[in-house]
């Protein structure tokens, strides 16, 4: 990997030069009407950032995000509602994609559900065209996090709010500028037209990050203590042996089915094919879908294995903490926060991982005592 | 150009048969040879309508015709049921693990069906009849609700001619025309000539037969192993995408629809 100094001033040069090939996307600060009101009483910053396609004539609004945007990444992988293909007659439209995307201000969290999306969409017997054909041209800016929102929680999971892989380019803020990662192939060609705007970092610039990144790491620890949330070796463990607790009914009550959870989160990936008659051909339309939802697993006959909503709550967990930890070797879950900031019904799963991980250990430590009588 | 894994390729309906008041099947001809494995199953497009999965009934040997016997049920075999010969269906596929025949060989097998279950058993039972010497012998035990929802009437008594084959068929309700057994499937497994401890059992049916037919087998000693059910879920994508289909670890689409009992019993729920 190579590391560059660019100045504040230079920035625009960057993005100029990245705008020539890419259609850029750069993050500006946005009011959430949809925020949820942060019970907390810790001094955190509560902005919301958003993606927003680069053009000249606004570039005083572009910003560097102190964390991640509402929007995940994988909203520029797949789309809510999208046509994936029509049939009997073969048009796919050639060059209907247009430009390949650049994504900036994208964090590590981001960045660590990208190894979820890709394991669907280009893993397994078959992989997605739309999907791998977005993915492998996306260009992908990330940036260190200089500060956390309430709800983030990526550390509890070993995730760190700084990406050392699985970017193109890396930003770290410092003093007047930004170092600079090149990390991949695409990355060094742009690079060597930026040459005069790039200097190679020094070693006091690199150690200058290094100290930032260990100060951010302790403050996002720190806050994060009070939520008690279990390791990522648990996570499998709590999520079999809490099948029948009662957490998932309890949590459901204020559930109003919106989606918003399974929509903004970073990881999850459901849709669902449906087709539509268009002109003398049909078009097959793979849209977003939700294991929240009440029809998410019912069948033609009207059989429904997930009937009940708590059944669909704890089918969300099992998904993410049991099918993929099996099948992938890491939960579903980054710890960005969305599911949390997007709930009307304050479902939080950072208190239900807890309370799993709290009956857990209250079972492990009474079977040790029923062991020690038993044995006396 | 790259195929595209979501497009199906058009086929022909050629004949329909009726095999009860809400089964039929359609036979097929696809614009392309079209393979597949006993146990696989394909996803059907009634164009504009949408998809459905299905297990193709035919034998897997003819790759130039394909049989689907379908149930009435929901809204795309709803109107595959209104269509006629000529029309033009979609299919994709094969998708998933079918029957691994290999470890058949030498050994007796039960097969156990219920009502229209019965559909991807007859493909596995052209594979097994046209290499029956494979084999120690082939049981099939068949419940439907009345002798009017049986289906492949037309061809169940020749199957019981056949050489190694024994075939016994019960149905829940009879009545007048009925002479055979009356009674849930499961009554009839205590006496089918197999070694239970010794062989292969598969299992197709409604979720809460396939239930109740597992215990029965567990009960007269059939290794969970040598236990193959066909399982059913709500699918979408038939690619181990788009996460309608799964049970615990496993996708059916994917890694399914054939398991073995073994595969499933520390699964949590796989009947509902
Ligand atoms: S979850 Fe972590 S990586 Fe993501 S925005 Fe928050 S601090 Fe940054
Ligand atoms: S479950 Fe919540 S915290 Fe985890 S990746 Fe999804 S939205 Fe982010
Ligand atoms: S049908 Fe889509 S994952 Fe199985």
């Amino acid at each position: 990997m190579e590391t560059y100094f660019l100045k504040n001033e230079d920035i625009s040069k960057f993005y100029e030069r990245i705008n020539q090939e890419y259609d850029l996307y750069l993050p500006v600060k946005v009011k959430n009407p949809l925020k949820a009101a942060s019970d907390s009483k810790a001094n955190l910053p509560t902005d919301d950032y958003s993606l927003k396609k680069y053009a000249q004539e606004s570039k005083e609004d572009f910003v560097f995000n102190d964390y991640r945007c509402i929007e995940p990444i994988k909203t520029f992988l797949t789309q809510y509602k999208e046509e994936v293909c029509n049939y009997f007659e073969e048009s796919d439209k050639k060059g209907k994609e247009g430009r390949p995307a650049a994504l900036c201000g994208i964090k590590n969290c981001d960045l660590f559900s990208l190894k979820v999306q890709d394991y669907v969409f280009l893993e397994g017997t078959e992989s997605d065209p739309v999907y791998k054909a977005r993915r492998e041209g996306a260009l992908i800016i990330s940036g260190d996090c200089p500060h956390f929102k309430e709800t983030c929680f990526c550390r509890a999971f070993d995730i760190n709010p700084y990406p050392s892989d699985g970017f193109d380019f890396n930003f770290s803020p410092l003093n007047n500028g930004y170092l600079v990662d090149a990390a991949s192939d695409k990355a060094k060609v742009i690079i060597s037209s930026l040459r005069n705007v790039l200097a190679s970092a020094t070693l006091g610039q690199i150690s200058g990050r290094a100290g930032k990144r260990e100060l951010m790491l302790r403050r996002l620890d720190e806050h994060l203590i009070q939520y008690k949330i279990p390791k990522k070796e648990r996570l499998q463990d709590i999520i079999l042996s809490g099948y029948d607790s009662p957490i998932w009914q309890e949590q459901m009550r204020t559930c109003v089915e919106c989606g918003g959870c399974v929509f903004m989160c970073a990881t999850c990936h459901c849709f669902l094919l449906t087709d539509e008659a268009a002109n003398n051909n049909a078009k097959r339309l793979r849209l977003w879908d939700g294991c929240m939802f009440n029809n998410f697993t019912r069948v033609a006959s009207g059989a429904n294995p997930l009937k009940l909503r708590y059944m669909r709550l704890r089918n969300r967990y099992l998904k993410k903490f049991d099918f993929f930890i099996t099948n992938l070797g890491e939960q579903a879950c980054c710890g960005c926060g969305r599911c949390i900031d997007v709930c009307p019904g304050k479902i939080d799963i950072r208190y239900i991982l807890r309370r799993l991980d709290e009956s857990r250990t209250f079972s492990e430590n009474k079977d040790v005592g029923n062991n020690i009588k038993g044995a006396g | 150009m790259k195929k595209n894994i979501y497009r199906p390729i058009k086929a022909v309906i050629e004949e329909v048969i009726e095999e009860t008041p809400t089964i039929k099947t359609f036979k097929l001809k696809p614009e392309a040879p079209f393979g597949f494995a006993a146990g696989q199953f394909i996803e059907m497009t009634v164009p504009t309508v949408g998809e459905a999965p299905f297990t193709p009934s035919s034998d897997p040997g003819i790759k130039e015709k394909l049989e689907l016997t379908v149930m009435k049920a929901g809204e795309v075999t709803a109107k595959l049921h209104t269509m006629n010969k000529g029309d033009i269906v979609g299919i994709r596929g094969p998708y998933g693990a079918g029957y691994p025949l290999d470890k058949f060989k030498g050994r007796d097998i039960l097969i156990v069906g219920g009502g229209v279950g019965l559909a991807p058993l007859r493909s596995l039972l052209y594979n097994l009849f046209s290499g029956i010497d494979k084999y120690n012998k082939v049981v099939l035990r068949y419940g439907a609700r009345g002798p009017k929802d049986i289906v492949y009437k037309y061809q169940i008594p020749e199957w019981s001619t056949k050489d190694k084959i024994d075939v016994m068929v019960s149905v829940d309700v009879g009545d007048e025309t009925w002479a055979g057994n009356v009674g849930l499937v499961t009554t009839i497994l205590d006496a089918a000539p197999v070694d239970f401890t010794k062989a292969i059992g598969i299992v197709c049916g409604p979720p809460i037969m396939m239930k109740f037919v597992t215990l029965k087998l567990l009960d007269l000693g059939f290794n969970p192993a040598d236990i193959y059910l066909s399982m059913e879920k709500g699918m979408s994508c038939g690619l181990g995408k788009c996460g309608h289909c799964r049970i615990g670890k496993y996708y059916v689409c994917k890694d399914g629809p054939v398991f073995t009992y073994e595969q499933l019993k520390s699964e949590r729920d796989i009947w509902s």
